[in-house]
């Protein structure tokens, strides 16, 4: 089994994406063996409001009947903006969004923002995973309107010794993995997902000797990244550095523990 | 058929709308059957290693890599500065035989000395120019000989692309010899018979810019490698420069570089020239067949 477990549909408003519906994403999906995708807006990215995403993506998946068995809904919550309190209880029930995304550079707060850890300590008592991603797109080639701000893997560190006892899901790792002893101690017993998406994912055998292989998972950041490279990653692997069971916690297994499915 | 070149589909074959079950089922087995020649790496002691190169090549079905050990950003690279740094890709080429094609870095700032290693490097069996970096900009005069001399014996000029305009203002971390994709545009006119190679559109260029400026230079070779693997890159590339101009590269980007490919909606025919057959073309009128 094949889930990805970042990928999104909607607009980014500097450049145009070709795989960026439903539709669209089921197509690569079909075409490279992908069964399931956990799914978020792209629009909540942008949206001052973000529950007009978390509304419209619901909208979308709702508009199928084969999408509800294919695409997994997160929700999109911004904790400083009016509301947002309302917005998570309604995502995680009526809407039934499997997880949330946090923003906190485009959204302008610091991750250790208190509204921040009150909202992932909320989706903690929910059971739902917390996903941040350390860039959305490479600042490099970006538009001058985006932001010019990207993390390492350490930014990410605060949130985690804040609420250790969540589930976290890292996303599009493109920059350093590197973390104090004590840290990456810490995320080695957290219940944390890195992401395959990202082109700092690349020297597995350290990463797995760091990590474990139970911190890893297949991820497109689609329509964003190519569809195919994150998934060569791990279907590349050599015998001797991931045996067929370890490539099917990859491919499904890990995620799939961390949803409940 | 109208508009055939601008919309890069040149073959007849359609393109991949779905792999088989099979394939999904042994993803390496569909990558390893493509010969690629990587055409953007690097070799030096510390950053680009040579078991490191060898070992992503071995992995992704990569034969041979045109290496080269650039003359790095905000130096002046001087003469013994690029002998040294092409010794070391002789010796890399003498002790893995057959796997590593070398290209020349040179500075034609000093043109005397850049003009006898060119020289130099080829009795050594080195082939092209390449990764040029950032000491003098593609269109400067002080290029007129050395890319003279390479139209001469059939080489191939393979040069840095830059993050350039992507954000309006240059990019304030690059040097200011950088060359833009209009620098490239510019000398390919001047000598529309000189074969050059625009490095990486997915090095942190505003790719779809780059594309559009070089649409019209047929001796303009785009290079695929970077570690920006957008979705699409190759497949606006498709449409801009075309299947015969686009060439397969990593720049230690290993799995970007061939992930993209694979993504894009290419026919096999396409694939095989995008990763082998475009460069080798180049690479045999230059002297070296890799078949």
């Amino acid at each position: 089994m094949l889930i990805d477990s970042n990928a999104y549909i909607g607009h980014w408003p500097f450049r145009k994406f070709e795989y960026n519906t439903l539709e669209a994403l089921s197509g690569r999906m079909k075409e490279f063996g992908t069964d399931v995708s956990v799914v978020s807006s792209l629009n909540g990215v942008f949206y001052k409001n973000t529950q007009n995403a978390n509304e419209e993506l619901i909208s979308a998946i709702q508009s199928k009947r084969a999408y509800r068995d294919r695409f997994i809904p997160f929700a999109v919550i911004n904790p400083i903006y009016g509301g947002w309190k309302d917005d998570f209880k309604v995502c995680s029930s009526t809407m039934g969004m499997k997880g949330i995304r946090l923003y906190p550079k485009y959204h302008d707060y610091d991750i250790s923002n208190p509204a921040c850890i009150e909202l992932v300590k909320m989706s903690r008592d929910k059971g739902l995973p917390v996903v941040f991603d350390l860039r959305m797109v490479d600042r490099r080639t970006s538009s001058w309107m985006d932001i010019d701000k990207e993390w390492s893997l350490k930014d990410v560190a605060p949130i985690v010794r804040a609420v250790p006892d969540a589930k976290y899901l890292i996303v599009n790792v493109a920059n350093s993995t590197a973390l104090s002893a004590e840290d990456t101690a810490l995320f080695k017993k957290t219940a944390l997902l890195m992401d395959s998406s990202g082109r700092n994912m690349v020297d597995w055998t350290d990463l797995f000797k760091r990590f474990g292989t139970d911190h890893f998972c297949f991820g497109t950041q689609s329509p964003i990244l190519d569809y195919f490279t994150g998934l060569l990653r791990i279907e590349s692997l050599r015998e001797n550095e991931a045996d067929e069971s370890t490539k099917e916690l990859l491919r499904s297994g890990n995620i799939k523990r961390m949803l409940g499915m | 058929m109208l508009g055939s070149r601008l919309m890069g589909f040149t073959s007849k074959e359609e393109p991949h709308i779905s792999y088989d079950e099979s394939v999904k089922e042994n993803w390496m087995k569909e990558v390893l059957k493509y010969r690629k020649i990587d055409a953007h790496a690097h070799v030096d002691e510390s950053n680009y290693k040579v078991e490191v190169n060898l070992d992503y090549a071995d992995r992704l079905g990569i034969e041979k890599l045109m290496i080269s050990d650039f003359l790095r950003p905000h130096t002046e690279g001087p003469p013994d500065d690029f002998r040294t740094r092409n010794n070391f890709v002789i010796k890399c080429m003498k002790e893995h035989p057959g796997r590593f094609i070398g290209t020349v870095a040179l500075n034609p700032k000093y043109q005397k000395e850049s003009l006898e290693e060119i020289d130099r490097c080829r009795d050594a069996g080195m082939i092209g120019l390449g990764e040029l970096y950032n000491q003098v900009k593609i269109n400067d005069p002080l290029y007129y000989p050395i890319i003279e001399k390479c139209i001469d014996i059939n080489w191939n000029i393979m040069m840095h692309s830059p993050i350039g305009h992507s954000r309006v203002a240059l990019n304030p971390g690059e040097p200011k010899n950088i060359s833009l994709p209009e620098d490239f545009a510019d000398i390919a006119k001047r000598y529309p018979e000189a074969m050059f190679q625009f490095a990486h559109i997915a090095g942190g260029i505003d790719w779809e810019y780059a594309c559009k400026v070089l649409k019209d230079y047929p001796n303009v070779f785009v290079g695929t490698a970077g570690s920006n693997n957008e979705a699409n890159m190759i497949d606006f590339a498709m449409k801009y420069i075309g299947e015969d101009r686009l060439v397969f590269g990593c720049d230690y980007g290993f799995y970007q570089g061939v992930g993209h490919v694979f993504s894009a909606k290419l026919t096999d025919a396409q694939r095989k020239k995008i990763f082998f057959e475009n460069i080798s073309k180049r690479l045999k009128k230059g002297g070296l067949d890799v078949n």
